[in-house]
């Protein structure tokens, strides 16, 4: 029954095409809504129950039946998927709004469709098995995103961020796809997640399983494969931006996970290298966030930073299955897990909020803003909690993760050996000074977007949102808080998906770790602010409370409007530290001798991203240059294509001649 | 465990060099670098002649820990040079290259397994190899070279007690010998091209060839 | 009994900046406030009202409490002897760091809402460097953690014990490594001269340049709590909980007058470190640590030695 109303969902979608403008977002939401109820139904059941649901679609499959099947891993992910879907859909009636009198009807229904599309097939990507499926659901997932990202196909560098993610995608499509079909030539077995049991079982895990996570790693946004994230963020609408760096991406996360399912030998070798990708990606998204200056593309560089906390969970855990350290291994996995849904709800908080102010000030460049929370104090408000907790600070839930994270690591010392133990201290580094750069980028974040004065006309005169598209930031906000203070349900769900890869994992997840201790300790801090604050209000009653301005150190003159610290000016002393890695562009005008009286002039700095710059860019540069020499042989005149006909010809006769080839 | 301590100091003396700026500073921890070798080599080569320990302990405490410090004090002062010019190199760079270059120490010495030696001189004298060799590379100071040197002579020490308690004595006094050579001609050097250039930057030699 | 750690820490912690202040004064031979005098700063200011920029929203005033709130909660897992705080848990030091940086995110935007310039430059100095000395923390609770195979402040001090030389070695830069994390936490010589009266180059003090009233007595009396914490820490890693209870007590108000006093000579006698020098130096604290982990490895006989 539900799977019949679950596949007619899909052929209802066209009827979006025919609904006016307005209506288009209501009825995308109540197809997604009936899409998340089903499927969430199911995942439940799968999560409770630790069963595995396994139906036929009616739909089949160059002759053969399409079998869905949902384990713990599918569920898990499927939950969060919805969840921030549908939170998605309902900001994006609001926040497209603007746009209804600039575009058509077909732009605004090949949104809505594609919008739908997407979360059918990020739905059907964590249900099928049969790799050609897969497949194709997987390049569904990218085009229809392609479709989304576009939306403002007007802006020419919109189209060319929408173009250079399709590629990329198709980069990983061919990886995932190669590793597919070299399994299957290889055993012979079916054509399909399964049939890598038998791979794994015979050969060396370590290179199918590279092919997989280069491919996977791509959607995932793991440096060096990152790319694609800086530009395609930005570009997107910002509930685009929203769904895609929260749950998009965690599907190549879903398929590393879903190949390692398989894997049983060699996890050392590939829990060490996951986590050296991982600490890589953490610190230096991390320290490319700092300095860009572009919200949206702050927030995506934030996004590499927690895939690699993600990474770093399932990297130990693997190290522990492989050293054979029960604690390591299942806190590792748990926390790697549970980062997967407490990113995804952070961080759709955090875009949604970004395109708030984008709605309302039309620039996402941070050094045009200020002093919002004045005018916008709730959207400030639900910034400040999607920063904290992307911070990783208590009572938030991103605390949590990171808590069974650094718990496992610190229970697992003991037992580990010399190596293992040097591993474990690297990335304890690693967690802690992703935290601790975090909160340097987002203190800056909030002070220069929100604190102080306006920095230009642009965030002057604005307005606080409406309801509509608060609500779903509010329904973030609450999970945020309330795993953050009542982590066990979730941190049980999480257990259940690592117990995929380690057995005795619910003894250790109701045993060792202190969640309910961390939940008093929150609630006594939160009662303890409370009451300060209560006590703090009694207080100011009886005295006098006076305003004034900025004191300015004794000068008169000064005044926050042109005092106050920029971003470029808070990340100045870390961007001397960090100068190695980064690239730091200056764009100005020397003064020139004979300029008697100097024009205006202006002074410019650009981040960049160097290993883009020298993994992309320089090598895309070089194959240019021989392109265009070889060039030259294109000279239109046709007397030169006959001889090189006739050239060619010659060549293939000398080859045959002397028998090479 | 106690000879252990030693090196654990040795090690800290290391990250001290690290982001020392004064010259001062250095040759202090020159000079605890001697003295610490000289409670090491004690500790370690008790059982050997004792002709042959006497002179590894007069070596270590008297040209590592007092003469050669005292001597390139001396230059220091004839030549006025109190801090050393930043180099290319942040410090903030040279503090986490040291500190990786001791994990690797460790690290690589772990891995070997070998009757004939003695993983933790081994780890200790890795480590500080690497920080002489970097300290010569980074900075373009001939003082700085000189110290460079001295740290990786200090070394080599090391590096002859982990491979047997036998071999320091011959390695030593063969090193010994290049040191005091090596000290002499540099420090002589430095004086000259101190009173003819006035710092004593690597860059400026090029200038000779002219 | 449990939390009696953290009593002894809020009763110690009232008197930390006056002794301070004492100890400096004498050293530098003025004749110096009384001991008590921070405490009477403090009663006046609970009494003042505030003068509140134009410029500040709720984050200014709220970010003092959430601050105060934080460490006081920190101070609850303050160990004292064979006694638990008044929470203890597993790896409960990640909580209690993780609070601590909670009280630093909120000051550093709260210094920031004021829109000053001199406080701008405060904030970002606060957030490098706490950034920095994060590791050190973790590497030396890693190593503790190591060595006493438990993980809890309580347990851990507890379960600690020294034997050999290398044990004493590491146990002295174990403490030498948290008083200077303690001073980087409280902005201190040689990160910080607190009483120094140049804006450009504080760091604490200069963030809270507006704040006044109660807001600024929450932050006065937080300083001492700050000192406090790190101070009950270095008293339970030093006195074994075999001794009486008394002792204890007597010998945990000491060590804790003892560091304060320690930080009075440093703070008379020693320059601050050039500002471009602080995170170098800061950076060296983790090396350190890094080196007490490679040598508690060997302790617990993971890495050979013949």
């Amino acid at each position: 029954m539900y799977l019949i109303v679950f596949q007619l969902l899909f052929v209802l979608t066209f009827g979006i095409f025919i609904l006016s403008k307005r209506h288009m977002s209501y009825f995308g939401l109540f197809i997604q809504l009936g899409l998340a109820g089903i499927t969430s139904y199911w995942s439940v059941d799968v999560l409770i129950h630790g069963t595995v649901f396994e139906r036929e679609l009616l739909i089949s499959f160059w002759g053969n039946p399409l079998e869905i099947k949902v384990d713990s891993l599918s569920a898990f992910f499927i939950l969060v998927l919805n969840f921030t879907l549908l939170t998605g859909t309902m900001y994006s009636a609001g926040y497209l709004k603007p746009y209804i009198n600039e575009k058509n009807r077909a732009e605004f229904g090949l949104h809505y469709f594609s919008l739908v599309w997407l979360h059918i097939s990020m739905l059907l990507v964590c249900m099928l098995r049969d790799g050609l499926a897969f497949l194709v659901v997987w390049e569904l997932m990218a085009v229809s995103s392609f479709f989304l990202v576009i939306f403002e196909s007007e802006k020419e560098e919109t189209v060319k961020a929408g173009i250079y993610y399709l590629l990329e995608m198709h980069v990983g499509l061919v990886l995932i796809m190669a590793g597919f079909i070299y399994a299957f030539v290889q055993t012979g077995a079916v054509f399909s997640f399964d049939g890598l049991t038998v791979y794994f079982a015979r050969f060396h895990p370590f290179p199918l399983f590279l092919l997989f996570f280069m491919g996977f790693g791509i959607k995932a946004g793991f440096i060096p494969f990152h790319t694609w994230l800086p530009h395609a963020h930005p570009a997107a609408p910002s509930h685009i931006s929203g769904i895609m760096s929260s749950v998009m991406i965690k599907m190549g996360i879903y398929g590393i996970l879903r190949v390692l399912t398989y894997i049983h030998t060699d996890l050392l070798a590939i829990g060490i290298f996951i986590l050296i990708i991982s600490a890589i990606s953490g610190l230096l998204g991390v320290m490319y966030a700092i300095m860009q200056h572009d919200l949206k593309k702050l927030l995506a560089y934030h996004s590499i930073e927690n895939i690699g906390i993600i990474g770093i969970g399932i990297g130990i855990g693997l190290i522990g299955v492989a050293k054979d350290i029960p604690v390591l291994a299942a806190l590792g996995f748990t926390g790697g897990i549970l980062h997967v849904l407490n990113h995804s709800l952070f961080k759709s908080l955090l875009f949604y909020s970004a395109g708030s102010i984008y709605m309302r000030t039309h620039t996402r460049h941070i050094e045009h803003l200020g002093g919002l929370i004045k005018r916008m104090p709730v959207t400030a408000l639900l910034f400040l909690l999607g920063a904290m907790a992307i911070c990783g600070l208590p009572p938030f839930n991103g605390f949590i993760s990171e808590f069974l994270i650094y718990f496992g690591l610190f229970k697992g010392l003991r037992t580990a050996d010399f190596q293992t133990d040097l591993t474990i201290l690297g990335a304890i580094i690693c967690l802690a000074l992703i935290g601790g750069l975090a909160i340097f980028c987002f203190t800056k974040v909030f002070s220069i977007v929100f604190l102080g004065t306006a920095r230009s006309r642009l965030s002057e005169n604005v307005k606080e949102i409406r309801g509509g598209m608060i609500f779903p930031k509010i329904l973030a906000g609450i999970m945020i808080v309330t795993i953050g203070i009542f982590p066990l349900y979730f941190v049980k769900a999480a257990g259940k998906v690592a117990g995929l890869y380690v057995e005795d994992i619910p003894l250790i997840i109701q045993n060792a770790p202190p969640l309910s201790n961390v939940s008093r300790a929150s609630l006594v801090f939160i009662l303890l602010t409370a009451f300060l604050w209560f006590l703090r209000r009694m207080q100011q009653k009886r005295v006098q409370i006076e305003h004034g301005p900025t004191w300015g150190c004794g000068y008169s003159g000064a005044d926050p409007a042109v005092h106050q610290y920029t971003a470029t000016s808070f990340a100045e002393n870390y961007r001397e530290l960090a100068s190695p890695i980064l690239k730091v562009d200056k764009h100005f005008e020397l003064l020139k001798e004979e300029e008697i009286f100097p024009r205006p002039r202006s002074f410019k700095t650009e981040t960049g991203d160097m290993l883009e710059e020298n993994l992309i860019e320089k090598p895309i540069r070089r194959i240019i240059y021989w392109m265009e020499k070889a060039a030259m042989f294109q000279t239109g005149n046709l007397q030169h294509y006959i001889m090189y006909a006739f050239l060619f010809a010659g060549l293939i006769f000398l080859l045959t001649i002397f028998k090479l080839i | 465990m106690t000879t252990f301590s030693l090196l654990l100091l040795f090690e800290l003396t290391l990250i001290i060099l690290s982001f020392t700026e004064r010259v001062k500073r250095f040759l202090t921890m020159l000079m605890i670098q001697g003295v610490l070798l000289f409670g090491i080599a004690y500790l370690q080569l008790q059982h050997i002649n004792a002709l042959y320990l006497a002179f590894i302990l007069l070596e270590t405490i008297i040209i590592k820990g007092l003469l050669v410090p005292l001597f390139l004090n001396q230059m220091r002062k004839r030549n006025n040079f109190n801090r050393l010019a930043h180099s290319k190199v942040s410090t903030f760079i040279t503090v986490m290259a040291i500190s990786a270059a001791i994990v690797f120490g460790f690290l690589l010495s772990s891995n070997i397994h070998d009757d004939n030696l003695q993983t933790k001189f081994f780890a200790a004298s890795i480590a500080t190899i690497i920080t002489g060799i970097y300290f010569m590379i980074v900075h373009r100071n001939i003082f700085t070279h000189i110290i460079g040197y001295l740290i990786m002579e200090n070394g080599v020490f090391l590096f002859s007690l982990a491979v047997g308690s036998e071999m320091p004595m011959l390695v030593n006094t063969a090193i010994l010998l290049d040191i005091f050579v090596g000290v002499l001609v540099l420090g002589i050097f430095a004086n000259r091209v101190g009173d003819t250039f006035k710092n004593m930057h690597v860059d400026d030699l090029a200038q000779l060839k002219h | 009994m449990n939390g009696l750690g953290f009593l002894l820490s809020i009763v110690s912690s009232l008197l930390f900046p006056g002794i301070i202040a004492v100890t400096k004064a004498k050293l530098s031979g003025r004749k110096g406030p009384g001991i008590f005098q921070p405490l009477f700063d403090a009663a006046r200011l609970f009494r003042k009202g505030s003068i509140y920029s134009v410029t500040t929203s709720i984050i200014f005033q709220i970010a003092p409490v959430i601050y105060f709130a934080s460490i006081v909660v920190a101070l609850l897992f303050m160990p004292f002897g064979q006694y638990k705080g008044f929470l203890s848990f597993e790896v409960d030091f990640v909580f209690f760091s993780y609070l601590l940086a909670v009280g630093k995110f909120v000051m550093i935007i709260g210094a920031m809402d004021t829109g000053s310039g001199f406080e701008g430059m405060g904030a970002n100095r606060e957030a490098l460097y706490s950034m920095l000395v994060e590791p050190a923390f973790f590497i030396l609770m890693g190593s503790l953690a190591l060595l006493t195979n438990h993980t809890s402040f309580y347990s851990l001090f507890v379960h600690i014990h020294f034997d050999s030389v290398l044990s004493y070695l590491i146990a002295l830069l174990a403490i030498y490594l948290f008083v200077q994390i303690a001073m980087v936490e409280n902005s201190r010589i040689p990160i910080d001269d607190p009483k120094t009266h140049l804006e450009l180059t504080m760091i604490h003090e200069v963030m809270v340049l507006d704040n006044s009233g109660f807001d600024m007595c929450l932050i006065h009396l937080a300083t001492g709590l700050k000192f406090a914490l790190y101070g009950g820490l270095i008293a339970n890693f030093i006195f074994p909980d075999t001794w009486p209870l008394y002792t204890q007590i007597a010998v945990f108000l000491m060590v804790n007058l003892l560091f304060v006093i320690a930080v009075g000579f440093l703070e008379a006698f020693r320059a601050r470190n050039k500002l471009e020098k602080n995170p170098k130096w800061i950076l060296t604290l983790s090396s350190i640590s890094m080196v007490v982990f490679l040598s508690v490895l060997v302790i617990v006989h993971k890495y050979f030695l013949e």
